[in-house]
């Protein structure tokens, strides 16, 4: 992972107990099309979230939410600026197996069945299975008694219950959720958001998630950091103002369907006013 | 579930059907002598396989030639797994291994074995020849196999800190084995090819030889006899190569 140095105000010197766990600044990602053109996927781009935050990214479809993500796991590097998890560059985090992830694709592997694939990131890290804690995982995503099922056999909101338990195993220092619930019906989604939210309440391990579902980032979310369309900035971020554990019904009271108007008109905002 | 059954029934009589109809037809020729004395009844090929005075001289040819098949399957199939793994994992190699794969695969194996004949002998020109058939319909599956897996889980396996070579054993190599098993059924009539074309050349024993000699010395039904076993064998080795592959992509896909 190449790391350009820009801002002075990046040294690893900082004092670590104020300073944010990832530290997005001043990115720039370019994308060379097949064609040779080239695409600005984000300009500019600073964020940072700290310690047991759960951070979500809300924008339309193409503004680089997914984009940012990536490069917090080290799946892209900036074109310019720096990212930095814990000081360090996040492709070390990865090495260490410090990262836990779920995608839009539940990623599961199909000749697997759901305990082995709970149980992957143990085997990838060189790592004995803890086949106590895989069980428990299970249990805990509502997954006992199906340890043995394939995935194709299974659901879809059954899969991203693998694949969060998936995530979680290794107990990460940050969990990495790009639509974990993109493909689910609107029932299924808003359970798995219930679910996911008791989960993460229990953990709290440093969360970003992206998501293009305003009612899913304001019930999930400590801070919602809305971006526009391409090139992706942020034009607005939200303090989310409800305690934890948080409980399905606040999804029913005013204040949050008060904040959902406000995020959606945030979104449906042209760029050019913004500027 | 009983339309598909239904559907199954019916593909399968329609099958039988053909084939009933094929073999109705060649008994039909033979004994009408429609096609002059090259062609005999299948009555007459079958009876002349159940000769047991036949079988030690049927079943020495069978034997050397599944012998060959084998030594050559073997070969190839070994040798075309870590032809496409090495391409696979070093991706500089790939152009020159996919090259010359396909020029190996573009000479004709009947051009090749004279040459294999004053390389490596009378004996082991068939396996040769086997061999070098087998190689690249395994190299071609095995590389496509391998490179088949998922962009999201390539994705997964980085993020969660594996190497190269992790990735290759945890799904890449799973990945790879249903196409694998594919091409395992598809090799082993072209290695029967191979083996035969190999026997032509002169081999000491061998259901090739037996074809050669028989059409040599005119006896029609022994030379059919031999073209029959080699059809059998061929079938039973694609059928049982079929099993394999059906089992292969449930487990793993």
């Amino acid at each position: 992972m190449r790391i350009s140095t820009l801002a002075p105000h990046s040294s690893h010197s900082s004092d670590t107990a104020t300073a944010p766990l990832i530290r997005v600044s001043e990115v720039t990602k370019q994308f060379q099309l097949d064609d040779g053109r080239e695409i600005q996927a984000l300009r500019d781009m600073s964020l940072e979230l700290g310690q047991s935050e759960f951070v979500a990214l809300l924008g339309p479809s193409g503004c680089g939410k997914s984009t940012i993500l990536r490069l917090v796991a080290s799946l892209e590097s900036p074109t310019s600026g720096l990212v930095e998890v814990n000081g360090r560059p996040p492709a070390e985090l990865a090495r260490q197996h410090r990262l836990g992830v779920a995608f839009q694709d539940h990623a599961l592997l199909p000749w697997l069945d759901v305990a082995a694939n709970v149980a992957l990131p143990y085997k990838v890290a060189g790592l004995p299975v803890d086949g106590k804690r895989v069980s428990e995982l299970i249990r805990l995503v509502g997954l006992a008694g199906f340890e043995r099922a394939r995935p194709k056999q299974l659901s879809g909101g059954m899969r991203q219950r693998v694949a969060i338990a998936r995530a979680l195993i290794l107990a990460p220092d940050v969990l990495l959720l790009d639509e974990p619930f993109g493909a689910l019906d609107a029932v299924t989604r808003r359970q798995m958001n219930i679910e996911l939210q008791r989960i993460w309440s229990e953990q709290r391990i440093t969360t970003l998630l992206v998501t293009h579902a305003v009612d899913e980032a304001l019930f999930l979310a400590d801070r919602i950091i809305v971006l526009s369309g391409r090139p992706g900035r942020v034009i607005r971020t939200l303090e989310v103002p409800f305690a934890r554990p948080r409980h399905a019904d606040i999804m029913r009271s005013e204040a949050f369907h008060r904040l959902c108007d406000e995020l959606t008109d945030a979104l449906e905002t042209p760029v050019e006013d913004t500027l | 579930m009983s339309g598909v059954l239904s559907e199954r029934i019916r593909t399968l009589l329609l099958g039988s059907l053909g084939v009933g109809m094929f073999l109705g037809l060649w008994e039909v020729v033979g004994q009408l002598r429609l096609l002059g004395l090259s062609w005999p009844p299948l009555t007459e090929v079958l009876a002349l396989l159940g000769t047991p005075a036949r079988w030690s001289l049927f079943g020495r040819a069978l034997g050397a030639s599944l012998e060959a098949l084998t030594v050559g399957y073997l070969i190839g199939l070994i040798c075309g797994i870590i032809a496409a793994a090495l391409a696979h994992l070093t991706p500089s190699l790939k152009p020159g291994l996919d090259r010359t794969s396909a020029v190996i695969h573009a000479i004709p194996s009947i051009a090749l074995a004279p040459l294999f004949i004053l390389f490596l002998g009378r004996n082991a020109t068939p396996a040769a020849l086997a061999a070098l058939s087998v190689f690249f319909v395994i190299y071609v599956a095995t590389s496509s196999g391998l490179s088949s897996v998922p962009r999201p889980l390539q994705d997964l396996v980085h993020v969660l800190g594996g190497t190269r070579l992790t990735q290759f054993v945890r799904l890449d190599l799973p990945a790879a084995l249903p196409v694998l098993a594919s091409g395992m059924r598809l090799a082993a009539p072209a290695a029967l090819i191979g083996v035969i074309v190999g026997e032509w050349f002169g081999a000491p024993r061998g259901l090739g030889v037996l074809v050669i000699n028989a059409m040599q010395n005119f006896q029609i039904p022994l030379l059919w006899s031999a073209v029959l076993l080699a059809v059998l064998v061929s079938l039973t080795l694609f059928g049982l190569l079929g099993l394999f592959q059906h089992y292969v992509a449930r487990c793993f896909r």
